[in-house]
């Protein structure tokens, strides 16, 4: 009993990754690591492999059907489709998810130069999860199983999840899987590297408490697409425009300070008091964006995590508008050079420090990234797994904003800014 | 002779082809992004009279080739190493200009899908504004691809009424300039076969007016698109304010009308220096989103003051007949820009009468496609 209490005290540091083996001797990959959780199939899981790992401090989770289950069968956590998270468990846990990268497309047969790629992530719903829960947020989405993923998927995966403050349970293509098995050395490296990515973050423990730098501040809820990969704050994001996501649910006039524009996509939940609330902001000076006259959001299936054609053309509609009326405004910081990115602009609840998470998502290290940040700041540090902290120039670029310059970075990268 | 003045004397199509088109020297150097480029520049400028005789107390404008979006990379490389202007021979041609006393310095492109600042489109091209801004006071930018600064369009009409447009409407850059530069990347071209001096000066009518999504009645002056539908296609026109085609029943087929198009763009608004940066470059294409590219080290600048010669020099360089005829390659399915130009004028396509100094051709040869 008192184990059981222990165990669930601690549910919120469990660091996890669905396991592949069953044999007590893969446990040597995560001894001594910051993995301290794995999730193994029924068919997988054994006493004699979960009495090993418990010896080592490592927990170990019985998957069976939506749940994970402890030693005796008792459900732990809950893998349900995003509209059915449970916000208010230890560990908010969902398995549906986009795979995190570039999106592929064929050239083209003629000349005609196009514009940039779209990124498929999960951080639009985790950013919206991470602020309806006071719990730990978990995506347990599946690592295309059948073709072997390179590092840098691998990275930018456990990247999608940590910059808003979740965890991925990491998951391995069957190959990888295999070849670390068998002690590959190729497959060994990238496995120190994955381990070395994780630890960046959970050494940093303390940037999940921290909450969105913007004065942007984007009213939404599920019937909204805030569970969506793609949907409104993902548009705004790969802009690199930094938002402040706020449950409609949640929606009180403190939700909206410091905000000079908010975007409400949810006007048809609003109770009555919630309006009067977004009244007074634009009577106190905010600009309230709502789209066109009688523009809704489009209908969604629970089980929907991505908009289909006919629903982007939908969100196209305000999606001009708010392109324009957000364009080029520092709302928390503008970026440059950062096409093949996603960032996330987090300050600490004291205010004192300003970080700029960056995640990778190409398969190269990117040179020469600019950011332009709100604020003034004396200090500034890039933080990038398994380098060394790196000071970097601080210069002032109008009245309101510090420039700094990054001359490079690989899959994962942190600006630490103090003033 | 006042920028107006040439531009007058552009504008008279009769005395252009009364003489025969001119063949100003072309200068060739091999460099690698590592070496001096302002020297290796300023040797250049010096073998074809040198800089200051050019730009002394002059306002120079130069337009930068800056391509597709800077998020669109091939193979993850830094973009001035496949089809960009790369942002070291950029820097060195903005210390050249400087130390041969040019008054005001002015890089332009019409950045792709934007009117935003072009600082701004450098930063996100990877660029270092900041080190290039501190090169010269005399520096300034200006995003062509609508208005700008500018309360109104300059017209340029084209020399002889024009193959496809009878006058461009341009962003003022083009007009309120004494030297025209034009910084190009040597690179093959999906439509036009090559793109080099003259090719990249494509980028100057502004996407607001040109654009796919310009207006119909007037400029859009936040464009987001290409110019693939009124150029290229020519499937609508350009907005109703600026001159709509000669003749809309024209041939539609892009190798008939970009060819024509730069030509008259290469007329309309002359080069006074042309460079052409192949030290890292592309081959089969002028950009990542066409099929079949491939990286190339041809470790070669091209350099000179008329945009045709220069163009020649390059094609040649590219292993390529200048004067190929449509249907022999690079102009498989187009038609040569060069003899186009020629014919207008603006300069000599004829290798055999081109002075190329510095490394000669056959030295620096490398087969393109």
């Amino acid at each position: 009993m008192l184990l059981a209490a222990i165990a669930l005290a601690a549910m919120p540091d469990w660091v996890p990754a669905r396991w592949f083996s069953k044999d007590p001797a893969t446990l040597k990959l995560v001894e001594s690591t910051a993995i301290n959780c794995l999730l193994l199939e029924t068919s997988q899981w054994s006493k004699a492999f979960s009495d090993a790992a418990a010896e080592r401090g490592i927990v170990t989770l019985r998957l069976e059907g939506d749940a994970a289950v402890d030693a005796s069968g008792k459900p732990v956590i809950t893998f349900t489709n995003r509209s059915a998270m449970q916000f208010d468990a230890p560990i908010a846990a969902s398995a549906q998810g986009v795979w995190p990268g570039v999106r592929v497309e064929a050239p083209k047969a003629h000349a005609a130069a196009s514009g940039a790629p779209w990124i498929d992530t999960n951080t639009g719903f985790l950013r919206y999860a991470r602020v309806s829960s006071k719990g730990a947020i978990w995506i347990a989405n599946r690592a295309p199983a059948d073709q072997p993923i390179p590092l840098a998927r691998y990275l930018a995966a456990i990247g999608d999840a940590a910059m808003t403050g979740a965890r991925w349970v990491l998951d391995f293509d069957r190959d990888f899987a295999r070849r670390l098995t068998a002690r590959d050395p190729a497959a060994l490296k990238d496995w120190a590297q994955i381990l070395q990515s994780v630890r960046f973050y959970e050494d940093h423990k303390e940037w999940r408490g921290y909450t969105a730098r913007s004065t942007l501040a984007l009213v939404e809820g599920p019937a909204s697409g805030a569970l969506l990969s793609g949907g409104i704050l993902d548009m705004i994001a790969t802009k690199h425009t930094p938002v402040r996501p706020v449950p409609t649910g949640h929606l009180e006039a403190p939700s909206l300070l410091r905000a000079t524009m908010t975007v409400n996509a949810d006007p048809i939940s609003l109770d009555d008091r919630r309006k009067e609330i977004l009244k007074a902001y634009t009577r106190a000076g905010g600009t309230l964006f709502t789209g066109p006259p009688g523009w809704k959001f489009p209908s969604l299936r629970p089980d929907q995590i991505a908009l289909d054609a006919a629903d982007l053309e939908t969100l196209d509609e305000i999606w001009k508008e708010l392109n324009a009326l957000t364009g080029r405004k520092n709302l928390g910081a503008r970026l440059f050079n950062v096409s093949s990115m996603l960032s996330n602009l987090l300050e600490s609840p004291d205010g004192k420090q300003v970080i700029l998470q960056l995640v990778n998502y190409s398969d190269f290290p990117i040179e020469n990234i600019t950011a332009h940040v709100l604020g003034h700041f004396r200090k500034a540090t890039l933080l990038q797994p398994g380098a060394t902290p790196k000071p970097l120039e601080l210069y002032k670029v109008d009245d309101d904003a510090t420039g700094v310059d990054v001359p490079a970075v690989g899959p994962l990268a942190t600006i630490v800014l103090e003033p | 002779m006042t920028r107006r003045e040439l531009l007058a004397m552009a504008g008279s199509a009769a005395v252009l082809r009364a003489a025969p088109a001119p063949a100003p020297p072309v200068a060739i150097a091999r460099a690698s992004y590592d070496d001096d480029l302002v020297a290796t520049l300023g040797t250049m400028f010096d073998q074809l009279g040198g800089a200051s005789r050019i730009v002394r107390n002059k306002t120079v404008t130069v337009k930068l080739n800056l391509t597709g979006s800077p998020a669109l990379r091939f193979q993850g490389k830094a973009l001035g190493l496949t089809h960009y202007s790369h942002p070291k021979t950029v820097m060195a041609m903005a210390h050249v200009l400087d130390r041969a006393g040019a008054r005001r310095i002015r890089f332009v492109e019409s950045a792709w899908g934007t009117a935003g600042p072009l600082e701004e489109y450098l930063l996100d091209s990877g660029w270092n504004v900041r080190g290039l801004i501190a090169v010269s006071p005399k520096i300034e930018f200006e995003n062509t691809n609508a208005l700008g600064k500018a309360k109104r369009y300059s017209r340029l009409k084209v020399p002889g009424g024009g193959h496809i447009f009878p006058a461009f409407d341009l962003n003022h850059s083009y007009e309120d300039t004494d030297v025209f530069v034009s910084m190009a990347k040597l690179k093959n071209h999906e439509t036009c076969g090559i793109t080099l001096a003259m090719k990249n000066c494509f980028g100057i009518t502004p996407a607001s007016i040109y654009g796919d999504d310009s207006g119909i009645d007037g400029p859009n002056e936040s464009p987001t698109k290409g110019r693939g539908e009124v150029c290229h296609f020519g499937k609508r026109q350009p907005s109703k304010t600026a001159p709509a085609e000669n003749d809309p029943a024209s041939n539609r087929h892009p190798g008939y009308r970009m060819p024509r198009i730069v030509a008259d763009l290469a007329a309309t608004r002359p080069l006074d220096i042309s460079f052409i940066d192949g030290i890292e470059t592309v081959i089969g294409g002028e950009g990542p989103w066409i099929q079949g590219l491939a990286l190339a080290k041809p470790g070669v600048l091209i350099l000179g003051t008329n945009g045709v010669t220069t163009d020649t020099v390059g094609a040649a360089v590219m292993g390529y007949d200048p004067r190929a005829p449509r249907g022999v390659k690079p102009f498989e399915t187009c038609d040569n820009t060069l003899l186009l130009a020629e014919a207008l004028g603006v300069g000599s396509a004829d290798l055999s009468r081109i002075d190329v100094r510095g490394v000669p051709i056959a030295q620096v040869r490398y087969a393109f496609r």
